[in-house]
């Protein structure tokens, strides 16, 4: 019987490994671009290093509770959304991961006097991220909390996109002695920091949809 | 009466096994239909494969049959005490048809009623008078199960909600116990489901047979009690060849419950049917002054409605499907008196056209003509194959069993085994 056995307890302890990856993940890309702005490469390729082994992780961890939950028919009524969530988180790494690859690869020239916004969109977008986590995690203990803990996941979102809409203006109304492409290319390193609140708004909108059904 | 009695102690064997088809058929579409009621929900939502549900059902009802069926049986004798083998098998006969045309006309069937029809349509035939208290009884039980099942599906609907909200446990450690719960109340349901409607299945017979008590060393089976396995048996045998697919319909399409739905349905439904079939209970209600509960087989499929509206009515449904409430009420009207009609006209044909004794007017009331047993069956040698039978069952059941067993473990070997290699080529 399902109670006797362990799979319960291991995939309990796995979703929550997988979610505290996906918030450790979160805190290293706020640290990773601080430290990309303060020119302090060492540190920001250690933390790009750190982000690679949470998403392979994260990946492993995700293939293994799809896994269990559809060979022990674990939530088999509400399983196929707990899956597509994690899909959905595991992207907020995924996007993580590829956002620091491109810093690191192509190493943008960003501005000293851009640092602050930057700075903001990432704390922005890197917040939304964080409280999708506990909302999360809530949905499994205590459902009827998940609504009011994803308001905040919104206002973040929203406050990403107001921050990067007054960046973008500033870059391409106020900056005028930067070439288009270098312009194109700050605008682009924005829309990929920008993702991982938007990848964060997705998940809310599903994680809503799927605490009304089970609170139903 | 007296030549009723001579013609059938002249039944031979096959004759007997010929006779009691008909209530073997009806025990096999109980099983078919009605193992749904327990563990349609949990099998069709996944939450249990259909074999562990079949094998767990098939046991149980067995075991709620030999055990607990016969207060259940007493009150259909009551009601008619069919005292010819060949009336018992036309009234079965007549009842698994009503059962069967039922279920095509998609009528929320109940063998109860149309067994009871049946017996009434005897009683009409032979001439023998209905009891109208015991059928008065029977009737306000078949309104009060559906009513019972609503009452304690709210009850536990609410109180498991509490306990949800307030225990604060893991979604995925809930519905773990939820299904170790819901194969619990699955056994517990099935154990309620043999012993209440078991009567159905093998009540019109046990007035006509008197076999030969069988021992087992460690327990004795009484006659009717060898014909409730008998019945349980067939009732086994149609969950395992039959119900699957009502699960399949029951659990995903009828009716999508969630599981802690599901199983304040199989909990409900298992207590109401255990009520209406415990002598103990029934007994300490009436030594405590209180309204004893008559024995009666109710509904499952019906208890099982009234509990699904009942945990519709604790969420807030507003509109309660109405025609599933009246198709209940049709039922309990057609499935009676289409059943009583086509005893009548079996009857008829079986005595007039085959020449089979189908009984007779009971000379000192409906009751006592079975105890002056004016057509027992009472065959040494029946009881000795019984015994046989039971043995061989119980043996191809242990090494079904062992073969499933073996299968299923070296799925799972397989299945490991894939697993570890997929896992070491990925790193």
């Amino acid at each position: 019987m399902p109670v006797f056995k362990r799979t319960t307890k291991n995939l309990i302890l796995k979703i929550d490994e997988f979610f505290d990856n996906v918030d450790l993940g979160l805190l290293v890309f706020r640290e990773a671009v601080k430290d990309y702005l303060q020119k302090d490469m060492e540190a920001f390729e250690r933390h790009v290093q750190k982000v690679g082994s949470l998403e392979s992780t994260a990946d492993r961890l995700q293939r293994s509770i799809e896994n269990e939950m559809i060979t022990h028919s674990i939530l088999p009524q509400h399983r196929g959304e707990v899956i597509t969530l994690i899909d959905v988180m595991d992207e907020i790494l995924d996007t993580i991961k590829s956002s620091l690859d491109e810093f690191s690869i192509e190493l943008p020239d960003i501005p000293p006097s851009l640092n602050r916004d930057f700075l903001n969109i990432t704390e922005a977008s890197v917040s939304a991220g964080e409280e999708l986590v506990p909302a999360a995690r809530a949905y499994f203990k205590a459902p009827y909390t998940v609504r009011e803990k994803l308001l905040k996941v919104y206002y973040f979102e929203s406050e990403t996109d107001k921050i990067t809409k007054s960046t973008k203006k500033i870059i391409f109304q106020e900056m005028k002695e930067l070439e288009l492409a270098h312009k194109n290319h700050l605008r682009y390193i924005i829309n990929r920091i920008g993702d991982i609140s938007d990848n964060a708004q997705k998940a809310a909108d599903l994680l809503s949809a799927m605490s009304i059904k089970i609170l139903m | 009466m007296h030549e009723g009695n001579h013609k059938s102690e002249n039944y031979n064997r096959s004759m007997i096994i010929l006779f009691l088809t008909s209530g073997l058929f009806l025990g096999w579409s109980l099983g078919a239909n009605d193992a749904a009621n327990v563990f349609g929900s949990a099998v069709g939502s996944k939450m249990i494969s259909f074999w562990k549900a079949a094998i767990i059902a098939s046991v149980f009802v067995i075991l709620g049959a030999v055990f607990q069926g016969s207060g259940t049986s007493e009150t259909l004798s009551k009601l008619g005490a069919v005292n010819a083998l060949g009336g018992s098998f036309t009234v079965a006969l007549a009842a698994a048809v009503t059962v069967y045309l039922m279920v095509k006309f998609s009528i929320p069937v109940s063998s109860t009623q149309s067994i009871v029809g049946a017996i009434i349509g005897w009683n009409l035939f032979t001439g023998n008078t209905t009891d109208r208290s015991v059928l008065t009884q029977i009737v306000t039980t078949w309104v009060a199960g559906p009513v019972l099942g609503a009452i304690f599906a709210v009850i536990l609907v609410s109180i498991l909600m509490k306990i949800k909200k307030k225990a604060g446990i893991h979604l995925i450690r809930f519905e773990s116990y939820i299904r170790t719960s819901l194969i619990i109340a699955g056994a517990f349901g099935a154990y309620s489901l043999g012993a209440n409607n078991i009567a159905n299945v093998m009540g019109v017979f046990v007035p006509a047979f008197n076999l030969q008590e069988l021992s087992f060393g460690f327990f004795t089976l009484s006659s009717p009690q060898q014909l409730f396995l008998l019945g349980g048996l067939a009732i086994a045998a149609g969950i395992l060849s039959y119900s699957g697919k009502v699960m399949q319909v029951v659990g995903s399409s009828i009716v999508e419950l969630s599981s802690e739905a599901a199983l304040v349905v199989v909990l409900s439904q298992g207590i109401v049917l255990f009520l209406f079939s415990s002598s103990g209970i029934s007994e300490f209600l009436k030594n405590n002054g209180l309204f004893p509960l008559p024995l009666v087989p109710v509904s499952s499929t019906q208890v099982v409605i009234g509990s699904i509206i009942g945990i519709g009515f604790y969420k807030g449904a507003r509109n309660i499907n109405f025609r599933l409430l009246g198709s209940i009420g049709a039922g309990w009207l057609i499935t009676p008196v289409f059943s009583g009609l086509l005893a009548c006209l079996t009857l008829y044909f079986v005595k007039n056209v085959f020449s089979v004794d189908v009984g007779s007017r009971n000379s000192t009331g409906t009751i006592s003509g079975i105890t002056e047993g004016s057509a027992n069956i009472s065959d040494a040698s029946a009881s000795g194959i019984l015994g046989y039978f039971i043995i061989g069952v119980l043996i191809v059941g242990v090494i079904s069993l062992l073969l499933y067993y073996i299968l299923e473990r070296k799925k799972k070997i397989e299945f490991q085994r894939s697993e570890e290699k997929f896992w070491k080529y990925l790193k």
